[in-house]
This record gives C-alpha cells, structure tokens and sequence, in this order.
C-alpha cells in the first residue's frame, strides 16, 4: 500500500518534471513578434545559407544550453524627423514629419533586421531617424514648395524611389511617411497664399458688401414699412380718437342739447298759452266791440248803398226815360227823313226814267221831224237864198207854242212845292222859266241860223230843269 | 513535426495584385499583394521596362526579388 502511493506520488513527482522542463523548451512566438533561433541544429531546417531558424507565428522547442532564442518585434515604430532642407526653388524650408516602418515579414527581411538590430531596436530606431532624415532632405530637393504641400502622390513615389533599396538591406518597410508640417522662414508660403488670399478677401468682402446692401435695403424697406404702417396706425388712431372725441363732445352736448329743447318745448307752450289768450282776447274783443261796431257801420253801409242804389235807379230811370224820349224822337224824324229821302229819291227816279223815256222820244221824234225839217229846210235853203228871213220868223213862230209848254213841263212832275220867298218866289220861278223857254226860243234862232239842230235846244232845256230842282 | 501541417502561404508569383504607387519607368512603383492571409506592400518594376502602369491597376506577379521587391505585367 505504502509502496503504491510512493509510486503514484513519484509519477506525479515525474509528470510535474516533465511538464517544467517542456514548458522551459517550449517557446511560441507572438502575432507580432518572430523567434531567431540558434545554436545547435537551427541551421539544418532545410533553410539553406540562413545559419538560425526564424519562428514566425508559432512554437518551437529550444534545448536549453544548446541553443538560444531571442525576439524579434514585427510591430510597427514611428519616428519623427525634424529636417532643414532646401527646395528645388531653392527656398529654405523647415519640414517636420512622421516615418511609420517596420521590419518586414518576409524570412529574408527578418534575417536582414535579425544580424542588424536584434537586442538593439533603440539603435533602430535612430538609424531610421538618421537614414530618414537624409532621404527627406533629398526627396524635398526634388520638389518645389508646392508639390510639398500638395501632391502626397508625388511625395510618396519620391520616398520609394529615393529609399527602396536602402529599407531592403535594413530588412524594414516604410508604411507611411508624412510631412506634417513645413516651416517657411521666407514667407514663401505665404506670399503664395497671398494672391489667392487677397482674390478670397476680395470675393469675401464683396460678397459682404452685397449682402450687407442687400441687408440694408431690406432693412431700409423694412423700416419704411415700419413707418408706414406705424404712420398708417397712427392715423386710423387719430381718425377713431376723432369719432370718439366727436362722439364725446355729442354726448356732452346732448345734455344740454336736450335741457335746450325742454326749454324749447316749455317757451312754445308758453307761446301757444300766450296765443291762446290773445286769440281768446281777440275774440272777447270782436264779440263785444268789433262786432257792434262792424253791425253798426253795416247798417249805415247799407243804408247808403239803398239810398245810393235809389239815386242811381232813378236817376237811371230818368235818363232812361229822357234816352227812350230823344230816340222815338229822332226815330220819328229819322223815319220821317228817310220816308221824304225815299219820296224824293222815287220822285226823282221816276222823273229821271220819265226825262229819259221822253228825252228818247223826243230825241227819235226830234230826229225823225229833225230829218223831215232837214228835208223841209233843203227844200226850203234852195227857197231861201231868195228869201231865208222870212222863213226863220215863220219858222219860229209855228214852234213858239210847243217851246212854252216845255218849259211848263218842269212844274207837272212836282207833287207838292215848298215855296219859300212866297209870291215874290213863284213869280220869280215862273219868270225865270219864262225866260229859260225865252232865251231857248232866242239861241234857237242862233241855232237854226248856224246848222238848223233841233236836239241841242232839247238839252239846253233839260240842264234848266236840273237847276231849278237843285234849288227846291 | 505535426506543426508543418499548414503550409504558410508566402509565396507571391502568380498573384494578383494592385497597384498602389506608379509603375513607371525610372520610379519604384508599389504593389499590394495578398499575402499570409492579410495584404503587404511590395515594390514594383514593370516586366517590360518602358511600361507605365497606373494606380488602380490589376497587375500579374511574373517575378519575385527577395526580400520585397517584384516585377509585374498589366493583368
């Protein structure tokens, strides 16, 4: 029993001793990191010409005494590089940059960086600075400022051409280089800046000035309207203080407006009392004295109106009366004028007819004794150029008769004769005629001893019977 | 050992790659190629020396110079 758990204590004892020692061979590389083995058969791996065996990524044993292994870090460094350089303008620059590098993964760059920087990556670190520094400065040699500041393409193909060569034989890789800042003690980058600058300034400044007159505009626009429609508040306030003010001052008015028209009211019924009592005054007065009065001056009025109406009526009917006297008046002697103008103008038509028709017949008795006489007194022409003297007397002796009873014929159409110078009147008529008919008897004569034409005589006697009418 | 059962893929003839610097002649141009499961820069010359080739461009790997440099043809 004793013996076997001595046993299973030993195997444990030798189990535990083993595990040690493996764990103290054993030696795994990390991600990052690569395992330079050497000493005793780390040449014969196959790799021909290495002379140690290069772990990358995992295990491997190493017998301690007999061999060594040491570690080598893949990761990544970074160096600054702060380089005085001159461009290819030849402008002094100050360039300060970053080196990323590493050493690189391929067996022949691990075996490369292996023989020079194992246990020594401080020394790395400062111969990359150192290298680096040499290749910027000619890279930027080759370049102009601007391509420095500006084409990372250029800089980068720069880095490579310039460098290649040189990282293979350290075994590392450049995984970026950047210049992070060029100092420019020549205002070189500046001056450079400056057109564009200024054409930046110009724009900037324009572009403010636009949009500040633009601002302004907007603002001045803003502001009249502001002030337009403030004035136009401002006059609809007054306009309404206005109506109200107005309407204010009718209200203060209304009171004493309508104690007005109370007053009003109170003075024309006043009035209409005073009227009233007038009227009724008036009145009393017309019934008690106007009236009488008027009774009494109507009486009168009309007594005279009779009396004036009597005077007229008879005065009327006398002038009536005396009108109707003088027009039967002169009626009867109108009547009796115009009966005498009748009678007269009858008489006379009736002796004119009765003077023509016996005219005519006279004239054609005339002519016909005229025409016997005138044959007669041929006849008896030839008998008196003996003895005419006593032919004419003989003559007018036959005719004497007939020649008074002519001139009686102008009194036998008279009806009546008014005689106005009496006897002495009528004997004077007579004589008058007498003489007519003796005068007639006498130019008969004449007549008879000139050319012997008896109507002539006819006519005479008629003109002196025209006469004596006129004169009635 | 059984710790050689992965092969390690190091290799970079016959990749394809692109190009991430100028290849152009008188320059060292860069190349990225897929290697060990991540991607890593290498420097590059055009097979035929008067070729220029552009950034962005697929690239053939026809050569490999260790440690870290190849040559390459437009793909």
């Amino acid at each position: 029993m004793e013996a076997l758990i001595v046993v299973a204590v030993a195997a444990v004892v030798v189990l535990l001793l083993v595990a040690g020692l493996v764990k103290l061979m054993w030696k795994v590389a990390e991600p990052d990191e690569a395992l330079i083995v050497s000493g005793l058969g780390a040449g014969g791996d196959g790799r021909v010409g290495l002379g140690f065996k290069v772990v990358v990524g995992k295990g491997t044993l190493v017998l301690p005494g007999l061999q060594t292994v040491r570690r080598l870090s893949l990761a990544a460094h970074k160096g600054e590089l702060t380089v005085h350089c001159v461009t290819t303008q030849g402008i002094p620059v100050g360039v300060r940059g970053v080196v990323v590098y590493k050493v690189g993964d391929q067996l022949g760059e691990i075996a490369n960086a292996a023989r020079r920087f194992l246990d020594a990556e401080g020394e790395m670190d400062r111969n990359v600075h150192e290298v680096f520094a040499g290749h910027l400065r000619s890279i930027v040699g080759t370049l102009t400022v601007e391509e420095i500041i500006r084409d990372r393409e250029k800089l980068a193909a720069e880095t490579r051409s310039s460098s290649a060569a040189e990282m293979e034989k350290l075994g590392l890789v450049i995984d970026s280089l950047q210049i992070q800042e060029v100092e420019d003690p020549t205002g070189y980058i500046e001056n450079v800046a400056k057109p564009y600058m200024a054409a930046v300034e110009a724009e900037a400044r324009i572009a403010a000035a636009e949009r500040n007159r633009e601002a302004t505009e907007r603002e001045q626009a803003a502001a009249a309207e502001a002030a337009k429609a403030v004035s136009e508040s401002e006059i609809a306030q007054a306009r309404l203080r206005a109506l109200a003010d107005k309407a204010k001052a009718e209200a203060n008015q209304a009171g004493p407006r309508a104690d007005a028209e109370a007053r009003k009211a109170v003075v024309v019924e006043e009035t209409a009392v005073a009227e009233l009592e007038a009227s009724r005054m008036e009145k009393r007065l017309q019934a008690e004295v106007v009236k009488p009065a008027e009774a009494d001056r109507d009486a009168r009025v009309a007594t005279a109106e009779a009396e004036k109406r009597e005077t007229e009526l008879r005065a009327e009917a006398t002038a009536r009366r005396v009108t109707i006297e003088a027009e039967a008046n002169a009626q009867q002697r109108r009547v009796l004028a115009e009966a005498e103008a009748v009678a007269v103008e009858r008489t006379g038509e009736a002796e004119a007819r009765a003077t023509q028709a016996r005219g005519e017949a006279e004239a054609a008795a005339t002519k016909a004794k005229g025409m016997a006489e005138a044959e007669a007194i041929e006849a008896r022409a030839k008998a008196l150029e003996r003895n005419d003297e006593a032919v004419i007397n003989v003559q007018i002796a036959e005719q004497l008769p007939e020649i008074v009873r002519a001139a009686s014929e102008s009194f036998k159409g008279i009806d009546n004769l008014v005689v106005l110078n009496g006897a002495q009147g009528m004997s004077g008529m007579l004589g008058e005629v007498m003489g007519a008919g003796l005068a007639g008897a006498s130019m008969f004569r004449d007549l008879f001893d000139r050319d012997g034409n008896g109507t002539e005589k006819a006519r005479g006697n008629g003109g002196a019977r025209s006469e004596s009418r006129e004169t009635s | 050992m059984a710790f050689r059962r992965s092969p390690v893929d190091d290799t970079v003839v016959g990749k394809v790659g692109r190009v991430t610097g100028r290849v152009a002649p008188g320059e060292v141009g860069e190349v990225m190629i897929p290697i060990r499961g991540g991607s890593e820069a290498f420097n590059a010359y055009a097979l035929d020396p008067e070729d220029t080739i552009r950034v962005g461009a697929r690239v053939l790997v026809v050569e490999f110079e260790p440690p870290r440099t190849v040559r390459v043809q437009p793909y």
